[in-house]
């Protein structure tokens, strides 16, 4: 439990948002069935991304270890945003709640929105841009700038008052990021998962394509934030390699004013990164909010 | 955990160390060898039944396959596991006799389930089958089991379906085993009867939360092992 001194030292906000810490759960990386062991530990939840129908998600193997990660290819397997929606007081810890959107074609983000728009329950949008998109013949909505505000400027327009994030994978991210900002985002989520393949040499065949996570991706999504945070006026977001304490420092120093804890939940309890943090902003004679961009 | 013995039974390693919470019948544990703060590779934490406890004490049976199980086995201190996880056997009373079915380290849950069926007492039969003699010897933790060996260097020469003289006499099956064996015991078994399976599939969190652990299901769509399962009902799934 936290006492009043850490309340203050470990408080933050976001895009107006009052958060208790400066950690969220990055999407996809926490299920409703390990809330329990996340009390009092992040400042909002994030669940996986949701898409408009139910997906039923890639067949498996659909994760291979790799050195300091892992590569996985879910498929954003989820129940679609209806039942999503049904089941969503389930993730309410008395802390904000955010939610991560994807579709496969920029009306389906709008309908996301709008279906968004009218919940109270729900603090923020995170659009997922790092889905393919089906008019431009799969490439991402990260493409290119011209498709980040293209999918952006509409959801603005669906999702109005409250506060819209975009997360933009790693290639092309400053211009990306430049993009997004001026389309309306108010806070960017840098980076998700990077391209990635494993090969079982036993079978001589793919284990899985699909991206990459964890403490291998950490001096990649440091340098994104660094970068992004020097090119736009608008919070980032920290996501990738995330896995103690002085990470989230790290993070915070490069720009970042929250960061998320993904891959590295499955094998950490997200509170003994918390507690390093705290120890940390301790032994800095510091505190979270006045860390952020402070190289 | 502190390790608190170590044993090596034919081709098999036991560990055990301090637990003293209950675990139920076919419940998995995530293991992985401890290292400041975590070790980055191998990164993840293997997923393993729980073999034995008792009051104090909870303990791992594992076979050597790659990088993870062999630095558990080389652990002689400390290893770090998680608490138990997912959903296990779930026993009919009501239905007896029952067989457990065991291929290789599949033989894992099957103690702490036989143990509860005595306590709830189900009549049952435990039938074993391995790739060769070594790892048989595990067998003997397993008084009145029935064994079957690939190679025929113990027991029956055959597969564990083999060591089952007559399967139409049970009305409950409970088998756990690599996915092929498991597939296989669902044909011979048929609906009939109760049959649930222990499944294996590689797994990332072993919490329900990255849904790496999938297997596919009867009505469509996948479901996660590591909270819906590892144990199944054998209808449910799509094999
Ligand atoms: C619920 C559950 C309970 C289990 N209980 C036990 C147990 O009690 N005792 C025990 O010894 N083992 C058990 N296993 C299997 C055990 O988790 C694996 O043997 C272990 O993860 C292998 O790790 P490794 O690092 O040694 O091998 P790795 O280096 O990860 O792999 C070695 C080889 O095995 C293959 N492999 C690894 N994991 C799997 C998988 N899940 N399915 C298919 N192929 C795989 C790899 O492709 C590779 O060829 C259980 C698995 C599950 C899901
Ligand atoms: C198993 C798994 C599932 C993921 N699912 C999603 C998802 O649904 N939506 C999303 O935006 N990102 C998803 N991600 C990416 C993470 O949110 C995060 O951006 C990425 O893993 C990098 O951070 P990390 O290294 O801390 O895990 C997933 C990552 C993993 C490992
Ligand atoms: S192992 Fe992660 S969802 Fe099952």
């Amino acid at each position: 439990m936290k006492n009043d001194l850490q309340t203050l030292q470990l408080a933050i906000e976001l895009c107006g948002i009052a958060l208790e810490t400066p950690l969220i759960p990055a999407s996809g990386t926490m299920s409703k069935e390990a809330l329990g062991e996340v009390a009092g530990v992040y400042g909002a939840i994030l669940p996986k991304t949701t898409t408009p129908k139910e997906r039923a998600g890639n067949p498996p193997p659909r994760i291979a270890e790799t050195p300091a990660g892992m590569v996985n290819s879910i498929g954003l397997q989820n129940p679609g945003i209806e039942k999503f929606l049904e089941g969503l007081d389930d993730f309410d810890l008395g802390v904000p709640i955010f939610v991560s959107v994807a579709g496969d074609a920029v009306d389906e983000f709008v309908a996301l929105c709008d279906c968004l728009a009218g919940d109270d329950r729900i603090s923020a949008v995170e659009l997922n841009l790092s889905c393919p998109n089906v008019e431009h013949g799969g490439l991402t909505f990260c493409a290119g700038p011209t498709s980040v505000e293209e999918v952006i400027g509409a959801c603005r327009a669906a999702y109005p008052g409250k506060p819209l994030f975009a997360k933009l994978t790693n290639e092309g991210v400053v211009a990306n990021a430049i993009a997004a900002e001026e389309s309306g985002a108010d806070a960017l989520t840098v980076i998700n998962t990077i391209p990635a393949l494993t090969i079982d040499p036993e079978s001589q065949s793919v284990l899985v394509r699909g991206g990459l996570s964890g403490p291998a991706i950490k001096p990649v999504a440091l340098r994104a934030v660094y970068d992004v945070s020097r090119a736009v006026n608008i919070p980032v977001i920290a996501s990738g390699g995330v896995s103690t304490g002085t990470d989230v420092a790290e993070f915070m120093l490069a720009g970042a004013t929250v960061v998320q804890v993904g891959t590295i939940s499955f094998v950490r309890e997200p509170g003994e990164i918390l507690r390093e943090f705290s120890e940390y902003l301790d032994r800095m004679g510091t505190t979270a909010s006045e860390l952020t961009g402070a190289l | 955990m502190e390790i608190e013995d170590r044993e090596e039974i034919g081709g098999y390693t036991l560990l055990r160390y301090s637990w003293e919470s209950a675990i139920e019948p076919g419940q998995f544990a995530m293991a992985r060898v401890a290292g400041y703060p975590v070790t980055f590779d191998p990164f993840l934490a293997r997923p393993f039944s729980y073999y034995d406890h008792d009051s104090e004490t909870a303990s791992l049976l594992f076979e050597v396959r790659g990088r993870g199980t062999a630095l558990l086995d080389d652990a002689r201190d400390r290893i770090e596991v998680s608490a138990p996880l997912g959903r296990g056997f779930r026993i009919d009373e009501s239905r007896g006799p029952a067989a457990l079915l065991g291929g290789g380290i599949g033989v894992a849950p099957l103690k702490i389930l036989s143990r509860r069926l005595n306590a709830l007492g189900v009549c049952h039969d435990v039938f074993l089958g391995f790739a060769d003699t070594r790892y048989a010897a595990v067998a003997e933790d397993f008084p009145g089991a029935s064994v079957a060996t690939v190679d025929g260097s113990a027991g029956i020469h055959g597969t564990v379906l083999d060591a089952v003289p007559d399967l139409e006499r049970y009305e409950a099956v409970y088998a756990c085993g690599p996915n092929p064996m498991l597939a296989a015991v669902k044909r011979a078994v048929g609906d009939r009867v109760i049959c649930q399976l222990s499944v294996e599939e590689r797994m990332g969190c072993g919490n329900g939360s990255c849904n790496g652990c999938v297997v596919p299901v009867r009505d469509g769509g996948y479901v996660r092992s590591c909270v819906e399962g590892p144990v199944f009902d054998a209808e449910m799934l799509a094999w």
